[in-house]
């Protein structure tokens, strides 16, 4: 980020107004991100119910942390949220990168449909999980209705307790493949071309060219896409908030939605601080150990 | 020449499972792609009596704008369409103004090493931590500053989170606008002020208004926040259609129209720009 040059002589205005830039940023972020980040930590320790200010804040140590692992629901949340985080992604790389692969020419059809694969990804996630729960009808839906045109029977996308976790992510893998697509896809074209033609005059034939070449190109890329990916699918809420809100019983229930069911709706703000910090060190550990493992690979690389 | 060379070599890397696996797949992309949206956009103008029908009917020969209408009659959405738009818009206009004397001070201002590798590091962390995590403390310090419901609580978190991205692209932009005439400015006495404002910035214009745009359908697309900082008159979009599901029964037209309403405007958005928005969310992800 550093820009060395010998020729540069800063005046005091000059340092001072690079200061005064930084401003308005750092106290934004310190406003709206660091201290609540803290006053979270705070709240973890203490007990405090938003809907009862008779009862004073107090402290209560660690006690919100040991419920924390007794507490069903959350383990339940855990499982579901890991479950659809390890499914999600898994299905979306392999269509994504396929995608990538079958769009990575300059061809009339791969522009098109890279035009068209770009529609869900600018899509609000609320709006797709609407729009998909009204297709999804179990009487009224579109779906159901093909369904049964090719002579199954109707199926309860969202009030089957085993199916549901899965009707989310399916949701989640149309609106999510294309982001992987899109990356990937950039990977691949900055491949140099001349790369392609001379394996193509030594004869070999496309598969070739897309294991041989193109996938250990640009599989970094492809790792961070994936990384990227298993981070955001803990951050899973707008989708289960329209579409089931977590149920039916604790059926879809994910992290997020259980800290906003916890904090907002039962007003259990001390405990719902508790498993906040719980999840923000579980995924600082997870980029923690990504890093690590890409720079290790960068190393290899070079 | 090579022109004709480049003839022969189209489609031959995406044949690389077979042309008919190639266009059996695409075409189930393009289905199930389009399918959902011209769904939504003939809910939307179909009747009540039709989006009941059994079976449902695919192609609508009667059409209404009603459901429009009572988009804005019935259920009072041009209060939530404002929010949204100023949510949106502010969020922009902050975030890129803010973003950019953070980039380029960042880059060529006269910053200790320490500073910017920390704060470049805390833009990294920011970026990737997850919204929810914040969400309860934020709801109880805004209840605390009586700042519920006020889209201004809105555009302050909005900002915050959009700003680290903002900030990383916005970097990369300074650093390839052309130093020379940033030296120049020197020569000739400018302060920094000056430089920013004069020479630097409008070389990085473009890089402005892509990042705007990413920014901008961002937070129009926001709900986290929204669901918990607003409660009646702060209310964007995005919480007004997911209270069709949760409070109203199966509205199903009105909700329609209001998915609309939010989808068009960021899909027109984006493939005006399309260009800048691939490269904007390539380098969001992949940048360091």
């Amino acid at each position: 980020m550093a820009r060395h040059n010998v020729s540069i002589r800063y005046s005091k205005l000059d340092i001072a107004y690079s200061w005064i830039f930084l401003m308005p940023v750092i106290i934004i972020l310190f406003i709206a991100a660091f201290i609540p980040l803290l006053s979270g930590l705070f709240l973890s320790f203490n007990e405090y119910k938003l809907n009862m200010p008779s009862i004073p804040m107090h402290l209560i140590g660690l006690k919100n942390y040991q419920e924390l692992f007794k507490d069903e629901l959350f383990l339940n949340a855990l499982r579901n949220n890991t479950l659809f985080a390890v499914v999600s992604v898994t299905i979306e790389m392999i269509l994504g990168v396929m995608f990538a692969m079958m769009l990575s020419d300059d061809d009339k059809l791969s522009r098109f449909m890279t035009t068209i694969v770009l529609i869900p990804m600018v899509i609000a996630p609320v709006a797709a999980g609407t729009l998909w729960r009204m297709m999804l009808d179990r009487t009224y839906g579109v779906l159901n209705y093909f369904i049964t045109l090719l002579g199954f029977s109707p199926v309860s996308w969202l009030g089957d307790p085993s199916i549901a976790i899965y009707t989310i992510i399916g949701v989640d893998i149309w609106q999510f493949t294309p982001y992987i697509t899109i990356l990937v896809l950039s990977s691949i074209k900055a491949i140099p071309k001349s790369l392609f033609d001379s394996a193509r005059v030594d004869g070999a034939s496309s598969w070739k060219l897309f294991s041989k070449i193109i996938l250990p190109m640009s599989s970094p890329v492809i790792i961070v896409v994936m990384m990227l990916r298993f981070i955001d699918a803990f951050k899973v809420f707008d989708t289960v908030f329209v579409m089931t809100q977590g149920g039916p019983g604790n059926a879809t229930e994910m992290l997020p939605t259980y800290i906003y069911q916890q904090g907002i709706k039962f007003f259990r703000v001390g405990y719902s601080s508790a498993i906040a910090v719980v999840f923000v060190i579980a995924m600082s550990l997870i980029s923690y150990g990504y890093n690590r493992f890409r720079a290790a690979q960068l190393r290899r690389l070079n | 020449m090579a022109r004709s060379l480049k003839k022969e070599n189209t489609s031959y890397l995406s044949n690389f499972l077979g042309t008919p696996i190639r266009v059996i797949f695409l075409i189930f992309l393009l289905i199930s792609i389009l399918f959902p949206l011209y769904w939504l956009i003939t809910s939307a103008v179909k009747f009540e009596k039709d989006y009941f029908a059994q079976p449902p009917i695919i192609f609508p020969l009667k059409i209404t704008g009603i459901n429009f209408i009572e988009l804005f009659t019935r259920y009072g959405a041009l209060r939530p369409l404002i929010n949204s738009l100023l949510i949106a818009g502010f969020t922009t206009l902050f975030s890129v103004i803010f973003g950019s004397l953070a980039a380029y001070s960042l880059v060529n201002g006269c910053l200790p090493k320490k500073i910017k590798v920390i704060l470049s590091g805390w833009f990294l962390i920011q970026k990737m931590y997850p919204a929810i995590v914040v969400a309860v403390p934020v709801f109880y310090v805004f209840s605390k500053l009586r700042l519920l419901d006020n889209i201004s609580s809105l555009i302050i978190m909005n900002t915050s989170f959009n700003l680290p991205l903002v900030i990383i692209l916005l970097v990369g932009f300074y650093i390839e606008a052309p130093y020379e005439l940033e030296e120049q400015g020197m020569l000739e006495g400018c302060n920094l002020f000056q430089r920013y404002f004069f020479i630097t910035t409008p070389m990085v214009k473009a890089g402005l208004i892509a990042v705007g745009m990413l920014t901008f359908i961002a937070s129009w697309n926001e709900f986290l926040f929204g669901v918990i900082l607003s409660v009646n008159k702060a209310k964007p979009l995005t919480v007004t259609i997911a209270g069709f599901i949760t409070d109203m029964g199966l509205r199903w037209g009105p909700m329609a129209a209001m998915g609309c309403l939010i989808i068009i405007p960021v899909l027109l958005l984006m493939w005006m720009m399309q260009r800048d928005f691939i490269s904007g969310v390539s380098a969001g992800a992949l940048k360091e």
